[in-house]
């Protein structure tokens, strides 16, 4: 017989095995378009874990069994807003950001400097401290942006050394000792409700702006800065104004903490700032802005416990960062999501 | 000398691979062909086993699930779960799609890693019949590998796959983005390598022209599974497959 012959991919049985199928609920289905309004069931299954951490966020503080507590849900706040802040530079704007406790120093210092110097009300200094130390890390990073991946990481890491170092060696700004007492918030509720509202307006505020526009041309960059430039948007202008808004975050925790402890030092320098946050980022789930939240939640009162091992509590970060980059990668929010949207079944292939 | 039987893989719930069952002839060139997505690609990283590296990377990642079924009958056994690097061992030696070569080593740094599994005479006799079969690459031996033209790193690239000593070697798209010229010049290259070293090749490509004058036995691979199979004439003188693969 001459010309080539039909191979048919039926006549051969296929191989006897299963794999595991992975499907979308019905219902997440049902509510991608526009007729989820119709039925409370699909309203509910869309705002129910947005509705759920509000609400959690809200009762928590009247949860919790004593002051020492509602502290820690303070310093917790803090540490969320870095990992958020870590999260949304390294994964949306790709600045792998290692330097947080450089964000909180500076932001801190700003806002500690209004109401201890020039005795301005708490919240404008708070205020300020945010706005004026995001915009002073962004201009302190600014020759440094172009760098990427490690590079960019290793140089952020540094910054806090050294902005201690100038501070220890000039004795300005209370040198070794700090300066205090920062006129602070004075009252635990207003306290835990301020982190509180913040970090709902970070993490909801920062996932509506990846969306957007400016949030896309954000992800290209971090994608493909070649083809970002190829299209007419200023590379180093974009990081900027992400790494800015990623400090917003950084330094607003900076700004708190010093009118939480009233105290403001070189410590707000400490290496702590940098590296819990990234541990939460990697426990909570990259990428998803709410993780790295919970993450910081879960993991700074569970360091809080175990304060009587004194130093060794940075060890639990460091096992929880590599246990979960070697066994679960995605981080617990991303497993939780794909629960809760999809089912799993075995299939005869 | 392979033996390909009802593979099937797939990413998720998409079939990438749908039982195709093949078998590349000892000392013989079989190819295959496919436009984009028809499923060579995957093909070829299944039967390199880096298929079963990728599966373990989505498993940590949480991503995708990769599904891998079917039987690769090599030397008499199963391989199908065997890691990529013992398939290496054992002669089965993958050059991957768009070439791949190490950009910051130079050309000869290159081929010194890919004969890492050849005894010290091996990689020497390797070493001067690549230095043969692509007499450019000698002049270009201390030049960075991304330096080099598209060409030359395919050039390159073959280079490094021999120094590991194959068996079977396989080519996936070889031809990737090369002049008509170039494209004449590496599809003779792969038949004499074919010829003086008897080793089985097995060569994916879109394009078929420059690669079917010097195939023995080939298939045509739609949606992942093999609608045509025959000799180059056989194929060639198929009208679907003129139409497709040759655009006539």
């Amino acid at each position: 017989m001459t010309g080539a012959t039909e191979a048919t991919a039926g006549a051969s049985p296929a191989p006897e095995g299963r794999r595991k199928e992975r499907l979308d609920r019905g219902l997440k289905v049902r509510t991608e378009g526009l007729y989820a309004v119709n039925s409370y069931r699909e309203i509910t299954y869309l705002v129910g874990p947005r509705l759920l951490l509000i609400l959690g966020l809200a009762v928590l503080p009247l949860l919790l069994p004593n002051l020492y507590w509602q502290r820690v849900l303070c310093v917790a706040g803090a540490y969320a807003l870095l990992a958020i802040s870590f999260d949304f530079l390294a994964n949306y704007v790709g600045l792998v950001c290692v330097g947080g406790a450089f964000m909180t120093g500076v932001g801190g210092f700003t806002a500690g400097i209004f109401t201890y110097y020039l005795h301005v009300p708490w919240p404008i200094s708070i205020l300020l401290g945010t706005v004026l130390g995001a915009a002073l890390v962004t201009l302190i990073w600014l020759p440094s942006l172009p760098l990427r991946g490690i590079y960019f990481a290793i140089l952020t890491f540094m910054f806090p050394f050294l902005a201690r170092g100038v501070i220890l060696a000039l004795g300005i700004l209370g040198g070794t000792e700090g300066l205090g007492p920062v006129a602070g918030m004075d009252n635990i509720w207003i306290e835990n409700y301020l982190v509180i509202v913040v970090l709902l307006v970070a993490v909801f505020g920062l996932r509506r702006l990846v969306g957007e526009d400016a949030g896309i041309v954000l992800r290209g960059v971090k994608d493909n800065d070649m083809a970002v430039q190829a299209s007419g948007i200023s590379v180093t202008r974009t990081k900027a104004k992400g790494l800015f808004i990623g400090s917003l975050a950084g330094c607003f925790a900076g700004a708190y903490i010093v009118h939480l402890y009233n105290f403001m030092g070189t410590s707000l320098f400490a290496t702590d700032y940098s590296i819990l946050p990234i541990a939460a980022a990697v426990m909570g789930g990259s990428g998803t802005l709410a993780g790295p939240m919970l993450g910081a939640l879960i993991l700074t009162p569970l360091s809080e416990l175990l304060r009587g091992f004194g130093q060794l509590r940075v060890v639990l970060y460091a096992l929880v960062l590599v246990g979960f980059i070697l066994f679960k990668p995605e981080g617990l929010l991303n497993w939780l999501t794909r629960k809760y949207h999809q089912f799993e079944k075995w299939t005869k292939v | 000398m392979l033996e390909v039987k009802n593979i099937m893989l797939f990413y998720e719930n998409a079939i990438a691979v749908n039982n195709f069952s093949f078998t590349a002839k000892a000392g013989k060139i079989t190819g295959i062909f496919g436009s984009n997505s028809a499923g060579k690609s995957s093909l070829m990283w299944t039967l390199s086993g880096i298929i079963l590296d990728m599966r373990k990377k989505e498993i940590m990642r949480g991503g995708e699930r990769i599904t891998v079924l079917g039987e690769i009958i090599y030397e008499g056994a199963n391989i199908i779960d065997m890691k990529p690097s013992d398939r290496a061992r054992k002669g089965i030696v993958l050059c991957p799609e768009r070439r791949r070569i190490f950009p910051e080593s130079s050309v000869m740094e290159n081929l010194r890693i890919g004969g890492y599994l050849a005894n010290a005479a091996q990689a020497r006799k390797t070493l001067s019949y690549v230095f043969e079969i692509f007499p450019k690459l000698k002049d270009l031996r201390h030049r960075n590998g991304g330096f080099l033209s598209g060409g030359e790193q395919q050039m390159l690239a073959i280079g490094r796959a021999l120094m590991a000593q194959p068996k079977v070697l396989l080519l996936d798209e070889p031809l990737l983005g090369l002049s008509p010229a170039m494209e004449q010049r590496l599809g003779q290259a792969i038949k004499s390598i074919n010829k003086e070293i008897g080793v089985t090749i097995v060569v994916s490509e879109q394009y078929a022209r420059p690669l079917f004058p010097i195939i023995d036995y080939g298939y045509i691979i739609e949606n992942g599974a093999a609608v045509l199979e025959g000799t180059a004439e056989e194929l060639m003188n198929n009208p679907d497959v003129k139409e497709a693969y040759f655009g006539i």
